[in-house]
């Protein structure tokens, strides 16, 4: 099972902090796993067409995954998986 | 040079009050405010000096687009010598101060000397009066704003002051301004204080001057376009306000916990920035003319206030252990009110606990108040308290972390970088905002050069966070650009929207002098090196002060995503000085020096 965590605007589009989800075995077979579970608003921040929008910000175990491989990067059961808008402050 | 605004030259110690024009050399070589203000500053007090002393001068600085049509451009500077740091204290604030006093037709006020008694300073466009402030010396930021405006007769006048923290020399006290604004970092409330200077009192009527208005309105076209697409400045910071990070940069493991022991916080969605919106919100704050609004207006039970920024929930909260918002938000207030910097005061409660859990704090100490343990609600709001008094324990917590370890004998426990608290970002995890901490002209300080951007939120490239074979140009860039971001008036978060480009844009608008994006960043530059150079007057030793606590280069991470991480600054201290054009000692070359004027 894999741990995806929901954060900022992103709740709005889920209406849950929280979810667990099986059988992806990448970042972006999760994420269209996700859009069929959440919809078109979901699908429309997350995916670009075939590829992850840029408006988005994942973190598989911490790591972003612009540096773990993108939408290829691997997923592991007990892995954890946080998703976020872009955002900032300081 | 007088259409830009003029200088004020207040002596306290003789009553004197003078008028003087701005240098167009200066003006364009250093751009304003952070740049300007250092400049007279380097030149005019001499090396050694003790900050608090007559001797030290507080300046207060605009920038050229202080109060003119850019956007969020109403900040105003505060620069002095630090008794924190003995470094530059280069202070940043909001709200509507700094407009206010370019309305008046100023741009920057030196203060000098001390005055005999309390007093406060009513500039009311050219007529300038020192007054008696024995009515309002005692009474906290709000009080004496409230009372001030009465006693000046006109309540859209504005108020920067201190309160009793800055008025009883705490080393970690903040300048108010708009009562909830805060110039708050390296202890400018304590030079302040020690000049027996309560306020400062400002009401203007004129328009500030604009080169360019058409230029100006064409760049500000543009400016709008780019803020109001950006997700971060048109969509988060206006909904969560800064307080968004809280997750983010908890689920990458450098969320520091409990004075550093840690760096990832299970909890820390009870005091994000989406619970904060969902639960405390009452409406958001803008600073003058400001599209983005991050500030936070909130309410605990029957107190209302500003606040909690991210930094001040990471302070009194993960950093203290302490899960709920409640504590944290009374915190906040209490600071606005007494005049403390939020980032310190909390840190400080966080050695504190550390000192007191291993037993070198004494129960008798606490003269029955609450336990200085992690986790405790109680414990951050009452100390907070006592520190902005500075009475029992608080006299010693309102020295700041580093000495209040030092008298207990274990500096080692302090999370300080040039002895000024580092702010909310492990750089074990993060590391090219350790660098930027370790170099930071005024100690450890994130919006010296905010890499958070590139390494966490991806903005305006993703650099990855653990790899450190590009930080040393990348936090050198963002040094010198956040400089110049300073020194022109504007609020550095437009930054996640615009880019050098921009900022020289409206500087060129607004004064008429040739910048383009190179030459901002190279007066960056300059502003940084003029820095660097009071530092090494003042003494500064790079060997020993250009680094981290021994906990992030010795101690690895302990738990969470960044488990096993320590900075690797001894990396890249080198290339970092390589790149800055200095010496392997970290002394600006002559070669550097000469390049940018300033030999």
């Amino acid at each position: 099972m894999i741990k995806v965590l929901f954060f900022a605007t992103i709740r709005d589009l889920t209406r849950e902090k929280e979810t667990a989800a099986e059988g992806a075995d990448t970042v972006m077979e999760l994420l269209l796993q996700l859009s069929d579970r959440y919809g078109p608003d979901f699908r429309e921040e997350a995916l670009d067409g075939d590829n992850i929008s840029d408006r988005l910000i994942v973190l598989v175990n911490g790591r972003h995954i612009a540096h773990t491989g993108g939408g290829e990067t691997h997923l592991s059961e007990g892995d954890n998986v946080a998703v976020f808008p872009i955002i900032g402050g300081g | 040079m007088d259409k830009f605004g003029k200088v004020l030259r207040v002596n306290l110690s003789n009553g004197t009050v003078a008028s003087e024009s701005l240098c167009e050399k200066t003006l364009k070589d250093y751009i304003g405010g952070r740049g300007y203000a250092t400049k007279v500053l380097y030149d005019e007090v001499p090396k050694g000096t003790d900050p608090l002393s007559p001797e030290n001068k507080l300046i207060f600085a605009n920038g050229p687009l202080t109060g003119k049509g850019a956007p969020s451009a109403g900040r105003y500077m505060v620069i002095t010598k630090s008794p924190l740091t003995g470094c530059i204290a280069s202070s940043n604030s909001g709200g509507f101060w700094g407009a206010e006093l370019a309305r008046a037709g100023w741009f920057m006020i030196i203060l000098e000397g001390k005055a005999a008694k309390p007093v406060y300073l009513w500039i009311n466009d050219d007529k300038v009066e020192i007054r008696d402030a024995a009515a309002v010396w005692g009474k906290d930021s709000h009080a004496a704003t409230d009372a001030l405006l009465e006693a000046v007769g006109d309540s859209k006048a504005k108020v920067t002051c201190i309160g009793p923290a800055g008025e009883r020399l705490s080393k970690i006290a903040a300048i108010m301004n708009d009562k909830n604004r805060a110039a708050g970092r390296s202890g400018v409330g304590a030079v302040m204080g020690s000049k027996n200077l309560k306020a400062v009192v400002v009401k203007g009527s004129a328009r500030p001057y604009v080169e360019n208005q058409d230029e100006m309105k064409a760049v500000l076209a543009g400016a709008m376009e780019k803020l109001k697409t950006n997700p971060v400045t048109s969509q988060g910071l206006p909904t969560y306000g800064t307080a968004v990070l809280v997750n983010i940069i908890n689920q990458l493991g450098g969320y520091p916990k409990n004075n550093w022991q840690g760096a990832y916080f299970p909890e820390a969605d009870t005091q994000s920035g989406e619970t904060l919106a969902k639960d405390f919100l009452t409406k958001r704050y803008s600073c003058f003319g400001c599209p983005i609004g991050c500030g936070r207006v909130t309410k605990v039970g029957d107190r209302e206030g500003e606040g909690p920024e991210y930094e001040t929930i990471f302070a009194f909260g993960v950093c203290c252990g302490v899960e709920r918002l409640e504590p944290i938000i009374e915190a906040n207030y209490l600071c606005n009110e007494y005049g403390l910097d939020t980032i310190s005061a909390g840190v400080t409660i966080a050695a504190a606990m550390e000192l007191y859990e291993k037993g070198l704090i004494k129960k008798e100490e606490l003269e029955g108040g609450p336990e200085l343990r992690f986790g405790s609600d109680d414990a951050v709001t009452y100390w907070t308290k006592k520190m902005g008094l500075v009475e029992g324990l608080g006299k010693k917590l309102a020295e700041g972390s580093y000495r209040l370890c030092e008298m207990y004998g274990h500096p080692e426990f302090s999370m300080t970088v040039k002895k000024q608290e580092m702010p909310a970002y492990d750089g074990r995890a993060i590391q090219g905002i350790g660098l930027n901490y370790a170099t930071s002209n005024r100690g450890g300080c994130h919006v010296r050069g905010y890499t958070i951007s590139p390494e966490v939120l991806g903005l305006p490239e993703k650099l990855d966070p653990v790899d450190i074979s590009t930080k040393p140009t990348w936090v050198m860039i963002f040094q010198n650009l956040t400089a110049a971001i300073d020194a022109s008036g504007m609020c550095l978060f437009t930054s996640f929207a615009l880019g050098a480009d921009d900022y020289a844009a409206f500087l060129k608008a607004a004064t008429g002098f040739d910048y383009d994006g190179a030459a901002a960043l190279q007066a960056g530059d300059r502003i940084w090196n003029i820095e660097r150079m009071f530092n090494l007057r003042e003494g500064l030793d790079p060997a020993k002060e250009d680094t981290l606590p021994d906990r992030l280069l010795k101690e690895p991470i302990p738990d969470g995503p960044s488990k096993g991480m320590l900075s690797r600054l001894p990396e890249m201290l080198p290339e970092y000085y390589k790149a800055r054009g200095w010496d392997e000692k970290g002394v600006p070359t002559d070669a550097k020096l000469q390049e940018l004027g300033l030999k």
